[in-house]
């Protein structure tokens, strides 16, 4: 028998194209007379645009034409929404300004650099208003969105009442999901009503979708390449103003017109984390029993959408907690809207979490793995329901084996080693292990090769690598000879790529559509091949791409079938979604990160020098791709915790740092020897491969084991981040202030 | 970035005419900051001077003294044996810059003329004196946290962003001009200015002067040097503050020391106060912990830089330890 | 090495043009003064038509093994020169300023930013591109690596860090894991493949292989 290829290192389907340049993102396409566009975007927050003067920009050599607010075509979608429905922006419907960033024309021309020089000779006016920026300043205007009721599970608040109580204050600051690739997108309208995209996106059906709502196309008329994908981490969940932008730009021009924004663009125009504060409050008995969490959250949000995420989740069901109560609140300021980043909330509010039990326990003098230990939840407390699987005991035990944590001495700022201060810190995450309902058509041609497709993405996990692995599994076919095509709105429906879906959503519509095309196989052999004939159909076995009776010696290949009967290709097409089971079970995913750090006392650099993480996230499909995951996820998690913060000067609404250089991203200095370890053992529920997700439990919780850690290696511990140097100083160095003028 | 013309003089003189007669002309070199300038509208010259095929790349000992050709390239000179054996810790300062493939392009004269990375002066949207002298200091009253704490004045704060200038400061460069009306030397620590009312002027060259070679006089700094980097990720940052340290050690004296800083000024900031602190005492702790709070006295923060101070004294500490391996 | 110290000092003499380019830096230094943005955007930069004037340049360098001969106006980089006008896109682009390394090429030998680079200061210069690595149908070293240990997700960066690691092999800065990390520093990958990027330059370099 061949060998299993789930679970298997395998390389990547696409690795050669990947390693060559010949993978095409959508960028990297041509059409001919293809014009360049370049935007021109609003440097006030808020108020409205009083003119437009282009009279330079259209002289300009190489200068197609502007279009604006003044003379975009009509967009027949925007006007069946409610003027007052909050339901995002309608890029050049009219004057208004709402954020800094925003797009107010877009300039086309012969040549990148025309364009892109063009843009800078717009002159637009305009009247500005009073602008809204800072959360904390605008906390009164917090409110709650009806898709985020409070929530109380036993007595609310009964923390306070408890022996052992953490009361604390978490913040994050907003965060930029800045992928590698530049946005942006190629449009064009080969006939009046028909459009050819080539996008940077998530799912290629939900770009298909958002076009037909708003220009009210009939769905074969818009078609959506998007074949390789540099990186999305969620901003490439839905289409952006600056995608209509073009468009709209493209149909005027009636010429292909793409798009590439600017890294400073990325800032404004493609959502990010929004920042946050919560207040958590745990109260527990004195041997460490929790009585009650409290989690407090509030986010910001743009003024023309209310944006939710899971912040306060993970707090309703991580812990074994009879009272429970969470709040969640947004703010809206003069941004634009952001969208899930990876992780999403769940991480900004697993940071809270985790920090707060660490902190507990010191206050209990109990290890924080014993504490969470004795606090881990064998059921669903939230919903009632039993785990379709969950060894999260497992994990934090093999972790804390793997970092060696029986070498970690309780006491804070207690180790030492090289002259820095060490410390040892650890923490859990979760994340909703969920499954769509997709479609996938799958061809067998003549030649024995398996031709599966969907319109999926793939933003860099390796989809179709896994898909092959699983469609070998079910017929017996080699990966070889086995292609899974996606990124084409053309074919069959699939759901984005996002919430760590695709392999349960997807490998289930590919295990489905194998098992159709088995079944049309083995009617087609009992009908027509005579060692087959009348054969019951459980009686025929899949093996090395061979139909085989039990009990017979003669084995009859997949395309020797088709050969015989004169077939070019046999097709299936199957639809799989969830069923009972997930109203029988509650479903996650579970992560533990346990961290090793050195921070130097002098001048508060924290270095993490290892990091061991650990994920139950049921069967792993491709060992290789799946630890690539993993370290991304954790690469992630180091900027959160260290590194990454979009800062805004409120005076003016613009980030000064919107850049690579400022923003820092980590890199490869910062990131030391990673490991990682997968329970690897099979959810009985989920869907026939027994996979749950795992690109979100790879950032959740991680921030929190930098935290945790820098607090057992100095002492101090801090609950904003990122934690750079100056947070980590020890105030005594700021006495000198007092010797030093200083100016505010 | 706007059109402009591009020129590539065969000889010195050529270079240094074509921008000394025309207002609207640069020189480029490595580009590596020209380029990023000009890219967001900051500097918009109408011609290039490109310098990059002249005869100025020698890196050669004249005498005891190193000299080192302006258009050298930052990873060359790091990597050059006459600068890991004579000056380690120009080598040090040099890597610990920018990345390796920025070290190949920039030259030792584009890292001088290199510009603030203030955000302020490069949002051309945001008022900055040194851009746009008289349109305010958007950085004063704004987000500071990385800017100066030495030698600032009300109408900038900027600091400098150069390792490389911050070693060669402390070690007693000169460095040399070529321009229309002849050659001339300057002492390194005079080159780069300090902002003043005037903070649009980086440096004191005239126009069309070009930097032709940084000379480096022998020293005794062969040894006990260290060039300590404090920035936000471990690589490829710029720095918060960054220390020089070089110490000639004998017999557990110092007989003299060298000090910069980079990151809190708006040119690399010497520290001769705390460097004749320093001189004829023991390689200590406490003696080191001294001179640092010396070279402190003089420093202003700002509403989200008052870290800068003690991170200083903490920095020039531990730079000094490092240098002495004590 | 530019200069531009003294550009309040002389606003005098000269055509048309440039008086009026620098009558409007004024108004735009100006409208600053207000502490808001100024209304009027970009007023300062002079007409593109005036600039028109410029003419396109000739260069030629060898790309790949490959003699090309190009026209460019002079503020075309590098970069946008290789993607845009000679269909090589595997280098690709990040953030347009040297602070991501996605488009880093060999140019004579040497790692460089290729979007910091104007395609004019290249000529006669030898450049080879990710397109170029490969000899033939067989792959690299560095890129055989890449695929073994997974030195990447989206792919997007990759180009620029496999010219990068290649470079850093054969400078001399592939010594250890802690030297790697460093000398690889000036390519960022958002997904995060840092660790394994890693494990494949070690692995190159201790295999032994010609890089």
């Amino acid at each position: 028998m061949k060998k299993q290829q789930t679970g298997q290192s395998m390389d990547r389907v696409d690795g050669r194209l990947k390693v060559t340049g010949g993978a095409k993102y959508f960028a990297d396409h041509h059409l001919p007379d293809l014009l360049y566009a370049a935007l021109v975007c609003s440097p006030i927050s808020n108020g409205t645009i009083k003119s437009i003067n282009t009279t330079k920009v259209l002289r300009a050599p190489g200068v197609q034409d502007v279009v604006s607010h003044l003379n975009a075509p009509p967009v027949p979608g925007y006007k069946n929404s409610d003027p007052n429905a909050k339901d995002g922006l309608k890029i050049f419907k009219d004057n208004r300004i709402y954020s800094n960033g925003q797009p107010v024309a877009i300039v086309m021309a012969n040549t990148m650099e025309r364009a892109v020089y063009a843009a800078s000779l717009v002159e637009v006016q305009y009247n500005q208003e009073t602008h809204y920026t800072e959360m904390n300043a605008n906390m009164g205007k917090a409110f709650q969105n009806n898709r985020m009721k409070d929530y109380t599970r036993g007595e609310a608040d009964a923390w306070k009442k408890a022996p052992v109580t953490i009361d604390a204050t978490y913040s994050l600051p907003l965060e930029v999901h800045n992928p590698m690739e530049l946005a942006g997108i190629i449009a064009h309208w080969d006939t009046p009503d028909s459009l050819v995209v080539y996008a940077k996106t998530q799912g290629v059906k939900n770009v298909q979708d958002t076009i037909k709502r708003l220009f009210q196309l009939p769905e074969q008329n818009i078609t959506v390449h998007s074949q390789f994908v540099g990186g999305g981490f969620g901003m490439a969940l839905r289409v952006w103003p600056l995608e209509i932008a073009t468009i709209l730009a493209a149909k005027k021009v009636r010429k292909p017109v793409k798009l590439v924004i600017t890294r400073d663009q990325m800032f404004t125009l493609v959502g990010y984390r929004p920042a946050a504060v919560q207040q958590l409050s745990l109260g527990a008995t004195a041997d460490g029993k929790l009585t009650g969490i409290t989690h407090e959250a509030v986010a910001v949000t743009s003024p023309y959408e209310d944006f939710t995420e899971g912040i306060v989740a993970m707090s309703k069901f991580m812990y074994a907690c009879p009272n429970v109560n969470t709040r969640y609140k947004l703010v809206p300021l003069n941004i634009s809207t952001p969208i899930w980043m990876r992780g999403p909330g769940e991480a900004t509010g697993a940071f809270a979490l985790e920090s707060a039990i660490d902190e507990l326990s010191y206050k209990l003098n109990m290890d924080p793995l014993e504490l969470r230990i004795l606090n881990h939840a064998d059921t669903d407390p939230e919903k009632n329901l039993p785990f379709s699987s969950k060894y999260l005991r497992e994990a934090y035990q093999l972790g804390a084996e793997k970092i060696g944590w029986s070498n970690r001495k309780a006491t804070p700022r207690s180790m030492q080693e090289d002259g820095m201060l060490v410390g040892y810190g650890m923490s859990s995450g979760t994340f909703g292990a969920f499954r769509g309902k997709a479609t996938v058509s799958a061809t067998l041609k003549a030649d024995g090769t398996l031709i599966l497709q969907s319109a999926a993405a793939d933003i860099g996990p390796g989809t179709a690598t896994a898909m092959v692995q699983i469609a070998a599994d079910v017929t017996g076919i080699a990966p070889a000879k086995i292609k899974f095509m996606l990124g084409e709105s053309a074919y069959p429906f699939a759901p984005q790529q996002g919430g760590s879906s695709t392999v349960s959503t997807l490998g289930s519509a590919v295990t489905d559509a194998c098992k159709a095309l088995q079944q049309k196989l083995t009617d087609l052999a009992i009908n027509h091949v005579p060692a087959f004939k009348n054969a019951a159909p459980e009686t025929i076995t899949f093996e090395d791409g061979q139909l085989q009776r039990a009990g017979q010696s003669e084995k009859i290949s997949y395309e020797a079938i088709l050969q015989q009967q004169q077939l070019p290709e046999v097709n299936v097409v199957a639809t799989s979604q969830s069923g009972e089971e997930r109203k029988k079970y509650s479903m996650y995913s579970f992560s533990v990160h346990f961290t090793k750090v050195h921070v130097h006392p002098a001048t508060g650099v924290v270095r993490i020098k290892h990091i061991v993480s650990v994920a139950d996230a049921g069967t792993i499909v491709n060992a290789k791709t799946a630890r690539s995951q993993m370290i991304g996820g954790v690469v992630g998690g180091i900027g959160m915790a260290l590194t990454e913060e979009a800062v805004m000067d409120h005076r003016f609404g613009r980030f000064v740092n919107n850049n690579y250089a400022d923003y820092h991203v980590p890199v490869n200095a910062d990131t030391p020897p990673t490991d990682v370890y997968f329970i690897n053992k099979k959810d009985p529920y989920i869907n026939p491969m027994g996979s749950k997700g795992m690109g979100e439990i790879a950032l959740i919780g991680f921030a929190a084991a930098v935290s945790n850690a820098v607090y057992h290696a100095t002492g101090k511990r801090i609950r904003d981040l990122p934690i750079t140097p100056d947070k980590v100083l020890d105030e005594k160095v700021y006495q000198l202030e007092t010797k030093n003028k200083m100016n505010s | 970035m706007n059109q402009f013309s591009y020129v590539r003089p065969a000889s010195l003189k050529a270079a240094i005419d074509a921008v000394a007669k025309d207002n609207t002309a640069r020189f480029i070199a490595g580009g590596t900051n020209l380029l990023d300038l000009m890219k967001s509208g900051v500097v918009i010259p109408e011609k290039l001077v490109d310098i990059n095929r002249l005869p100025l790349k020698d890196i050669q000992l004249n005498g005891n003294t190193l000299h080192i050709g302006a258009l050298a390239l930052n990873s060359e000179l790091a990597a050059h044996e006459l600068v890991t054996t004579h000056h380690p810790l120009l080598s040090q300062a040099l890597l610990a810059g920018a990345s390796q493939q920025l070290r190949n392009m920039a030259t030792v004269g584009g890292n001088m003329m290199q510009r603030t990375r203030c955000t302020y002066f490069y949002d051309t949207t945001m008022p900055c004196n040194k851009r746009s002298p008289n349109s305010g200091c958007g950085a004063i009253g704004g987000i500071n946290r990385m800017h100066a704490i030495f030698g600032s004045s009300e109408s900038c704060i900027a600091v400098h962003p150069s390792d490389m200038c911050v070693a060669l400061a402390a070690l007693d460069a000169t460095v040399l001009v070529s321009g229309p009306k002849g050659n001339r030397r300057i002492p390194f620590t005079d080159f780069h200015r300090l902002p003043g009312n005037t903070p649009q002027l980086d440096n004191n060259l005239a126009k069309g002067e070009l930097i032709t070679a940084v000379e480096i006089p022998a020293n005794a700094y062969t040894k006990n040097v260290y060039y300590l980097k404090v920035r936000d990720r471990a690589s490829y940052a710029f720095a918060l503050v960054s220390v020089a340290a070089a110490l000639d050690i004998s017999n557990n004296v110092i007989r003299s020391a060298r000090l910069a800083m980079g990151g809190v000024a708006h040119k690399p900031w010497r520290l001769y106060e705390a460097e004749k602190a320093l001189a004829g005492k023991a390689p200590t702790e406490e003696n080191f912990r001294d001179a640092a709070n010396i070279a402190l006295q003089s420093a202003k923060a700002y509403q989200h830089n008052r870290f800068k101070t003690g991170l200083s004294v903490n920095s020039i500490q531990t730079a000094l330890l490092k240098a002495a391996s004590v | 090495m530019p200069q531009e110290n003294d550009q309040q000092n002389h606003p005098q003499k000269k055509e048309k043009h440039e008086a009026r380019r620098d009558f409007l830096k004024q108004s735009s230094a100006m409208m600053a003064l207000a502490l808001t943005p100024p209304l009027v955007m970009k007023a300062a930069q002079h007409d593109e038509a005036i600039a028109g004037i410029f003419e396109k340049m000739p260069v030629s360098m060898e790309i790949n093994g490959k003699k090309v001969q190009v026209t460019v106006e002079p503020r075309v980089t590098l970069l946008d020169l290789l993607r845009e006008q000679l269909d090589l896109t595997g280098t690709k682009k990040g953030c347009d300023h040297g602070q991501c390394g996605a488009c880093t090429v060999h140019v004579n030998g040497h790692r460089i930013n290729s979007c910091l680079t104007l395609a004019v200061m290249q000529e006669g210069k030898k450049i080879t591109t990710i397109e170029g690595l490969a000899n033939g149908e067989q792959l690299h070293p560095v890129q055989e690596a890449f695929i073994k240990h997974d030195g990447f997700q989206c792919g997007y960066c990759t180009p620029g860090q496999i010219m990068s690691a290649v470079a850093c092999i054969r400078e001399g800065h592939a010594g250890s894991p802690e030297e790697i990390r460093e000398f690889m520093s000036g390519n960022i990958c958002r997904c995060g493949a840092y660790d394994n990027i890693v494990h494949a330059i070690m692995d190159v370099k201790q295999g032994g292989k010609t890089v």
